[in-house]
């Protein structure tokens, strides 16, 4: 087995990719280290070269950010409204994306295209008309009880995310064989107890990947929660940072915007961490068969 | 008869809070959205608040700020589909098919730019692209002298969209591509096997098997590329260039801010919002039907 | 596991209207007392004063509560609110601001008119409102945006615009600032010997004042006025010539990153040029200094500020005054406390408090309370430099057409060469004939 020619081209392409793959995850870990090792510098050291390593260990942006940036009750505000995003979100989506995927009914087109239809839908500009509809509402009953409320913004959250979760489960539902609930009606399973029993569990990675994405796209979110909590202290993580990032005419306090950074980033990688392994087969979306 | 009934019931039980929270929450608004886009109003009093049809979209077709955020809309859903997709593409067919050490490794790291915030990235980026001290322009003056002469890789007019779509791309390649790795590692083995047998080489598998194989999930990336373009060139403008210079980099979104609020014209701003929909709507609808190939069985 | 999932449900329910309900408590003030609901942008000036500007007008009025809203991002705040029909009674909010809240009420005429206010006596004192703000300051556009003649904003912290530059740079290089553009570009040339370009800006935003100073001396006030309400072919004169000019010529001069640099996001990188001796002046407001307090310097830095060179040698020189301002909308509930709030904010103890925060109100004898480098800065005046005021006068929005973007924005593009002055000046004059048509 000793260098035959085919062999050693072999060997070059493995280099190379090996090169190329190595190349990119560089330019990954360096530029998040990167954020990480800037929320440790002083101010003073933001204004020269950015890529400068910091001179000391300057944890007192940490202490700054959660003591006069607020970024601990914005924090557990955060955690509030995500955890309540995510449950109202797995509660709603589960079934009716199962009930999509796996039974014929009358109006099962018009949903799927309605869904559909609604990834399209962009929140940018549907904010202000839920604003003025929630404030609607509040007015009839003459005080504010659904602006200014944690649990409405995870409810806001959990029905914008709709689409692309009940698209996502419902193409893994599309994938499972009909063969496991004619068995388990065979056996006297109701519809209910077959889906909770034996169709949810099967569908564990879908339902992870599920919620990692929601996870992120609710934890980074500002815009809805910028309109919809207006009170200081029910303010979220990423609007407490955007407010560290607009100084008005004021020293940036760069050392307390990316301790802030990190705060934001760090559950973020947790999660990921932790469910990385399962990521890969719940992502399979629109089907290998068509 | 019985059980007819105890099926529809739980057909409508499943069904309805979706449907319920979807109408309130994201139907409803969105016909307002396109009711206020008839409107000339700044947004507050209901006094200056003025019906006049389709006015504003005809005002838009001869708006060439518009004009302009609408061709660089395009043009980084273009650019950020082609490049991340053959990237995407490629590192998948490899991780999955080549034994590589450390192919765990590159699967994790390359999904983490997805779950950063984009004012990590943006904020990675404008190091990055800093005229003089920057990375890029860093490694360039290893080769070359561009001391007095630093490209401006924010601030040249003809370059910034191609920066930015720089940055879209490294934050999306990871998503993508573990989005092809799972339906790829469906392929059977035995596919590539006898490929192997009859001499064919990894690119003619690559094209041959994988890719026709996958094929519908490919399709269905290129409605979220078509989405998430529109979006995160938003939140990655805003963050970097404010729409700059000179409205250089301006993208929908970028533009209908600030119509609605910088320019109080929320009416207007909001006719670009119905645009935005129409067109991402309409796009994704022409590339599913361009893409449609029989689907292939193994 | 059906009941869980209900059991489930029902939970998240009644923990939403829990959480809705500890939120209700404020909006109901007591009936006995007054209440008088106040909203300021926290800005360089920070949270503090106002909460000690509140803590002394309820000492002088007892019974009176002040309902204070201080933050950064007040837009958001406020704009949801005053959705809902719920009006702060004062907003301490200037124009110029992206998300244009101050603008959108002009033009949709939500604010009040402030006339009486004005003719009420000072609390404490014995001069009325109006007689005690510097003269100048309520006949601008900006304060008086329709064509009444009334003020409907207040001036609050005023601070003047110029060019910046290190003073100790200029000794130490035996220049001497110079009095007339044509003195600016010799300097320019010699600058750039040095490797040092004449010339950098934050970003383009920042040309308003520039290009309000330029006017006023390339024109005159008169000149000036006509051009802030759209005069037909104003920009087509000899006098908007000679400005459009002189920064296409500064553009030549400018710092070659500065466009790169010019967002809301890197500015900051800019101002820095001054501090380092790459670039010798931009304009900026007084500010900067705070600003830029952390940033590291070149030895011998020293803060300087000069008012824009005049256009011919002894001609006249303008820095242009910035001005914040403070108004009530129409909806205000208690426009009478507000009247007396706002009132109460132009009396010598509140001047007091401000000052102490480096905010400096255009009020008679408030030159007395300045301290260390506002004392320079709040000078330029003293030493011959005279004041442009106002801005373009207040239009019915014209969907995709703004005259900052016309006229500011391009300076980009004249800078980067990617437009010609020619092309500048069709811009400006196609946003001046559409605005003119809105003109209220």
């Amino acid at each position: 087995m000793k260098n035959r020619k085919p062999m050693s081209a072999e060997t070059l392409y493995k280099i190379f990719i090996f090169v190329v793959l190595i190349a990119f995850a560089v330019t990954i870990i360096v530029p998040v280290g990167w954020a990480f090792l800037a929320s440790i510098k002083q101010n003073s050291e933001f204004y020269g070269n950015p890529w400068s390593l910091p001179k000391g260990f300057h944890y007192q942006n940490f202490i700054d950010a959660f003591q006069k940036a607020k970024m601990g009750s914005y924090f557990l505000n955060s955690v509030i409204v995500t955890a309540l995003g995510l449950a109202i979100l797995l509660i709603v989506a589960l079934p009716a994306a199962y009930v999509l995927a796996r039974y014929r009914f009358r109006g099962r087109k018009i949903l799927n295209v309605a869904f559909m239809g609604g990834l399209f839908i962009n929140v940018n500009y549907i904010v202000v008309p839920i604003f003025l509809m929630l404030v609607d509402v509040d007015s009839l009953f003459g005080r504010s009880i659904l602006v200014n409320n944690l649990f409405v913004v995870g409810l806001i959250y959990a029905s914008t995310a709709l689409p692309f979760t009940i698209y996502l489960l419902s193409s893994y539902f599309a994938t499972l064989p009909k063969d496991y609930e004619e068995a388990a009606y065979v056996d006297g399973s109701g519809y209910f107890r077959t889906m909770v029993q034996i169709i949810m569990p099967m569908a564990k990675p879908s339902i992870i990947t599920v919620i990692l994405f929601n996870f992120l796209s609710f934890w980074n979110e500002y815009i809805i929660s910028m309109t919809l909590l207006t009170e200081d202290s029910l303010k979220t993580l990423p609007v407490g940072l955007m407010n560290l990032m607009k100084a008005q005419n004021a020293a940036m306090e760069y050392g307390q915007m990316y301790a802030g950074l990190v705060i934001v980033m760090l559950p973020t990688l947790i999660l990921y961490i932790m469910v990385q392994k399962k990521l890969t087969q719940g992502m399979t979306v629109g089907g290998i068969k068509g | 008869m019985d059980k007819q009934k105890g099926r529809g019931r739980f057909v409508a039980l499943c069904v309805a809070p979706a449907a319920i929270l979807f109408i309130i929450f994201m139907v409803i608004p969105t016909l307002q959205v396109f009711w206020y886009s008839l409107f000339k109003w700044g947004g507050y009093s209901a006094e200056g608040k003025v019906f006049v049809g389709l006015q504003n979209f005809q005002k838009l077709l001869s708006d060439a700020k518009f004009l302009k955020s609408f061709q660089n809309t395009v043009l980084l859903i273009v650019l950020v589909t082609i490049i991340t997709l053959a990237f995407a593409l490629v590192f998948a067919g490899i991780l999955t098919r080549e034994k590589i050490k450390g192919q765990n490794f590159f699967r994790v790291i390359f999904y983490i730019p997805n779950i950063l915030s984009v004012v990590v990235i943006s904020a990675i980026f404008n190091a990055i692209y800093d005229p003089k001290q920057g990375l890029l322009n860093s490694i360039i003056g290893l080769f070359t002298n561009i001391k007095d002469n630093p490209i401006l890789w924010l601030g040249n007019q003809k370059l910034v969209v191609f920066s930015i779509a720089g940055a879209m791309v490294w934050q999306a390649i990871g998503y993508y591509m573990v989005m092809y790795m799972a339906s790829m590692s469906a392929v059977p083995e035995s596919l590539y096997e006898s490929a192997s047998l009859e001499g064919s080489g990894r690119i003619h598998q690559f094209f041959h098997i994988t890719i026709p194989l996958i094929w519908t999930n490919i399709r269905t990336t290129l409605t979220f590329f078509i989405i998430s373009s529109i979006n995160l060139s938003f939140l990655f403008v805003n963050a970097m260039t404010n729409g700059g210079p000179d409205g250089a980099s301006e993208v929908f979104l970028s533009y209908m801010y600030q119509q609605a609020y910088t320019n109080s014209s929320y009416g207007y701003g909001m006719a670009i919002g119905v645009i935005v929909f129409l067109f991402s709507f309409g796009l994704a609808a022409i590339v599913n039907a361009v893409t449609k190939r029989e689907p292939l069985e193994y | 596991m059906k009941k869980v999932l209900s059991l489930a449900l029902a939970a998240l329910l009644f923990a939403g209207i829990l959480s809705g309900c500890t939120n209700d408590g404020e909006s109901s003030g007591g009936s006995n007392s007054q209440t008088v609901r106040v909203a300021a942008l926290e800005s360089a000036y920070g949270a503090e004063v106002w909460k000690e500007i509140a803590d002394a007008f309820e000492a002088a009025n007892p019974g009176v509560t002040v309902d204070l809203t201080v933050d950064r991002n007040l837009e958001s705040v406020i704009s949801s609110q005053m959705k809902v029909g719920n009006y702060p009674d004062v907003v301490h909010l200037a124009v110029g601001r992206t998300d244009a809240l101050t603008e959108t009420l002009t033009k949709e005429n939500a604010i009040r008119d402030l006339t009486d206010m004005l003719e009420m006596t000072v609390p404490g004192e014995d001069v009325k409102v109006k007689d005690k703000i510097v003269p100048g300051f309520l006949d601008t556009l900006v304060t008086n945006p329709y064509s009444d003649s009334k003020t409907y904003l207040a001036p609050m912290f005023y601070g003047p615009c110029g060019l910046f530059y290190n003073a100790g740079l200029f000794k130490e290089k035996g220049w001497d600032v110079p009095t007339t553009w044509d003195e600016m570009w010799a300097l320019g040339d010699t600058a750039k010997a040095e490797g040092i370009s004449l010339f950098t800006y934050p970003t383009t935003g920042y040309f308003d004042a520039f290009f309000y100073a330029l006017l006023n001396e390339t024109g005159g006030p008169d000149f000036f006025n006509r051009a802030m309400q759209y005069e037909e072919g104003i920009w087509d004169t000899a006098e908007a010539n000679q400005a459009f000019e002189i920064v296409a010529k500064l553009a030549t001069y400018t710092e070659p990153t500065t466009v790169a640099n010019a967002n809301d996001t890197n500015f900051v990188k800019n101002q820095q040029l001054i501090l380092d001796n790459k670039a010798l002046f931009m304009p900026n407001g007084t500010w900067v200094v705070e600003e830029m307090k952390d940033a590291p310097r070149a030895d011998g830095f020293e803060w300087g500020f000069t008012a824009l060179p005049a256009v011919t040698e002894g001609g006249d020189r303008y820095s242009y005054t910035f001005f914040e301002q403070i108004w009530s909308p129409k909806q205000a509930k208690n426009p009478e406390l507000a009247d007396k709030f706002m009132a109460y904010l132009y009396s010598d103890e509140a001047a007091a408090i401000f000052a102490k925060a480096g905010a400096v109100q255009p009020i008679e004898g408030v030159s007395d309370m300045l301290e260390g480098d506002n004392k320079l800065f709040y000078s330029i005046y003293d030493s011959g430099a005279k004041a442009a005021m106002g801005a373009f006068a207040t239009t019915d929005p014209v969907e995709g057409v703004s005259m900052s973007d016309a006229l500011f924005k391009t300076v980009d593009s004249i800078v980067s060469g990617d437009k010609t002055v020619a092309q500048w000046k069709e811009a400006v004059n196609k946003a001046n004939d559409a605005l003119r048509a809105a003109l209220k």
